[in-house]
């Protein structure tokens, strides 16, 4: 009996391949839809809030960052996730309407203090612009808000004349009914 | 439906036929006991699967679902509904006819206080003696200190100078009668003590912290000799509120908090989620999304029966070959499967309303076959090695013996039923997704001791692997997620459903009042179910078989305390 019991050992040892792994040095290999720390891409958040509005535990902030697209951003609000209190659920990810924030095969996160696992979007942003683009965008941004303004204050002097014609053209138009 | 009406004229308030296996009745409180008996002996209703309080603030009105169903006489699930007032709420008890309505009973007793006459101990059950304020469900609790303030804690700076946050009452305000005060009831301890009759007797502990137990739960043994003669049970060390909390938030969010009740189930409590809030909305998921849920749903069986059987048999000393290590180098694979598929290795949060998170990986199926494979015949081995084992076979063959009689009667459901020979499984009962298309059989055995359970384990691994090797051959191409609206917001309305979950029978029941959280959700777990079946089982066994008696039930402390 007790024989039978070694010979699956016996078999069990020289058949298993590999079991122990060498974790700091060697890394397992992880499948290719792990959900580990999110991955940003910074140019294409529109900083909507979704995420952080989803998250059952609220880990997510919407904070300021610098590198993003100020045209589709303009409040320039990314989200930062609180690694304390994620249970790497994956809402944010599918809620997320331009699918800009992803989970990632980066798993280690430990720090030496609770503020150090308060992943900002600098930490978590893996696709961003850089100063010069952020520059160049910025003065785009500003000359299209510009013209936006010219052109609301086009259409708004637009609509006050046509209104005043309105108005005009009420006020006459009852006095017609009346008279007819 | 009809058979009810014409025994009980007058007695049925409302009734309503969803399908051919639910039937929604709301009967009068008074006829209550009557009508269950005649359904009971009659019409074959011998499993009482669970009872659920609902508190209907608007009508002023309690509601008690209580949920009826067979053992394999038919498939027909009866929700039947008593309607009482607010004020005086009390509804005659059902524990006369089925014994596991206790604890069922105790915990609406306990979160709602609606009182059950006839019932025979109304102790708290998972709350703390010390616990402030009363009945904690209903929806008017403001919780002590009230919550709705902020003010959580009172700081207090003690004589040697450190500072104390109290939640518990100020003596000034216990003066003022402001705290409401709980009634008084023999705490745990002294009703156990109470049971010592003589010298010879005394009470031992197992737990909270015990090397069987799989959680924190205390199982404290009244023994003369080496025989218990009475086991008492106490729970709700990490009562987590999960039901309280899902009323707090979105529908999608609820999906998460399922994972948490068992960490070995969590797919399954996914799924049963998700079935009934499918339902609600009704919506039923494409058909490769089926086939993706039942791929996972039997892989999660895979893994926690291998896990339970590993632990379980280290528990009971069996070091010459290390099964434990064996079965978690097997797990590893099935994790792995698991994890390639959802991205997490335990918590999955993958079912959603009408379909699954993400598609299978780009050639899953051969992966997941040499390991199916390899899993086959590494279980086989461990039946044969289980079988070879003579202490093994000793300390468990004939120990703890639960007759097809008495299993029914105590109301466990999973692999402990259907090695007492009742093949109940929710897959052929109440089959859900594609299970009916499949091709398994309903494990069972007829001995019904510890032996024959942990066999039907092994077996329904076997039963599993068939099923998903079926699964990898016919599924469909197709979309993975049905069209969802917007908002999920269903109409109000209530749904029961019920999977099986690696332990037994999983049932979900959500009412929704049409907003965009959930009004009620109640989880039947299947552990709590054999944790309420442990006392009588245990009685008159010897102190050495505790352990394989209560390790072979397989329990999770987390569902109990969900």
């Amino acid at each position: 009996m007790v024989l039978k019991s070694l010979k699956y050992t016996l078999k069990t040892a020289l058949t298993t391949t590999e079991v122990t792994r060498l974790y700091p040095e060697v890394m397992m290999e992880l499948p290719a839809n792990e959900r580990g720390i999110h991955e940003l891409d910074a140019t294409t958040c529109i900083g909507c809030g979704s995420c952080a509005r989803v998250c059952p535990n609220s880990c997510i902030e919407m904070v300021p960052y610098k590198y993003g697209n100020p045209l589709k951003n303009r409040k320039m609000q990314f989200p930062q996730i609180d690694y304390g209190r994620c249970t790497f659920c994956g809402l944010c990810v599918d809620e997320c309407p331009v699918s800009c924030l992803k989970m990632g095969k980066r798993t280690e996160i430990a720090g030496w203090d609770r503020k150090d696992i308060v992943y900002g979007p600098d930490r978590i942003a893996v696709k961003k612009f850089s100063d010069k683009e952020v520059a160049e965008l910025e003065a785009e941004a500003k000359r299209q808000a510009e013209e936006k303004k010219k052109a609301a204050a086009a259409a708004a002097k637009e609509k006050a004349a046509k209104a005043k014609g309105k108005e005009n053209k009420a006020k006459t138009k009852p006095s017609e009914g009346g008279e007819a | 439906m009809s058979a009810i009406q014409s025994a009980f004229p007058g007695a049925v308030l409302e009734s309503k036929v969803e399908s051919d296996r639910r039937l929604w009745i709301t009967v009068d409180p008074k006829r209550l006991v009557e009508i269950t008996q005649f359904l009971r002996d009659k019409k074959d209703f011998d499993h009482y699967s669970g009872a659920a309080g609902i508190d209907k603030i608007n009508d002023n009105l309690f509601e008690v679902v209580e949920i009826l169903t067979s053992h394999g006489a038919h498939q027909v699930v009866v929700m039947m509904k008593v309607k009482v007032p607010r004020d005086s709420p009390s509804v005659r008890s059902l524990t006369g006819l089925y014994w596991n309505a206790n604890w069922y009973e105790r915990e609406i007793w306990e979160m709602y206080g609606i009182n059950f006459e006839g019932h025979p101990e109304l102790y708290p059950l998972l709350l703390p003696d010390e616990l402030v304020g009363y009945w904690p469900w209903r929806k008017d609790f403001k919780g002590y200190p009230d919550t709705t303030t902020g003010e959580r804690a009172i700081e207090q700076v003690g004589p040697d100078g450190y500072t104390e946050f109290k939640i518990m009452p100020h003596p000034e305000m216990i003066k003022a009668g402001v705290v409401p005060e709980r009634p008084k009831y023999p705490t745990f301890r002294e009703r156990e003590e109470a049971e010592i009759k003589s010298d010879s007797e005394m009470i031992m502990h197992m737990g909270p912290q015990h090397a069987i137990v799989p959680g924190p739960f205390l199982l404290d043994l009244l023994i003369e000799g080496e025989r218990v003669k009475k086991a008492f049970l106490d729970v709700g060390y990490i009562h987590k509120g999960i039901e309280k909390i899902m009323e707090n938030r979105t529908y999608l969010q609820g999906i998460v908090y399922t994972d948490r009740m068992c960490y070995l189930a969590s797919i399954t409590n996914n799924e049963a989620y998700c079935g009934a809030v499918e339902k609600l909305l009704g919506i039923t998921p494409p058909e490769r999304a089926q086939y993706i849920r039942v791929i996972l749903a039997e892989l999660s069986r895979i893994q926690s029966h291998l896990l339970g059987t590993g632990e379980f048999l280290t528990l009971l000393g069996a070091a010459t070959y290390s099964p434990f290590q064996y079965m978690i180098i097997d797990r590893e694979d099935i994790v792995y499967l698991m994890e390639s598929i959802t991205g997490a290795r335990i918590t999955h949060t993958f079912v959603r309303f009408g379909g699954v998170r993400n598609d299978l990986p780009d050639g899953f199926a051969d992966k997941a076959r040499p390991i199916l494979k390899r899993m086959r015949e590494r279980t086989e081995e461990y039946m044969d090695l289980l079988h070879s084992d003579p202490i093994y076979t000793r300390r468990m063959r004939g120990i703890g013996v639960l007759s097809p009689g008495d299993a029914r009667r105590l109301g466990v459901s999973g692999p402990p039923l259907r090695a007492s020979d009742t093949p109940y499984d929710m897959r052929r009962e109440d089959p859900i997704l594609v299970y009916p298309d499949l091709d398994f059989k309903v494990v069972t055995r007829k001995a019904g001791d510890a032996e024959a359970r942990v066999e039907v384990r092994l077996e329904e691994i076997l039963e599993s692997i068939h099923i998903i090797e079926q699964c990898l051959d016919q599924i469909p191409d197709g979309p993975i997620q049905e069209k969802l609206p917007k908002k999920i917001k269903p109409e109000p309305g209530e749904a029961y459903y019920r999977v099986e979950d690696p332990r037994g029978e999983m049932g979900f029941y959500v009412v929704s009042d049409g907003s965009e959280k959930p009004y009620r959700v109640k989880v039947r777990g299947p552990v709590y179910a054999y944790m309420q079946a442990l006392p009588p089982l245990l009685e008159g066994a010897y102190v050495a078989d505790v352990v394989a008696i209560a390790g072979s039930m397989d329990a999770c402390t987390s569902e109990v305390d969900r």
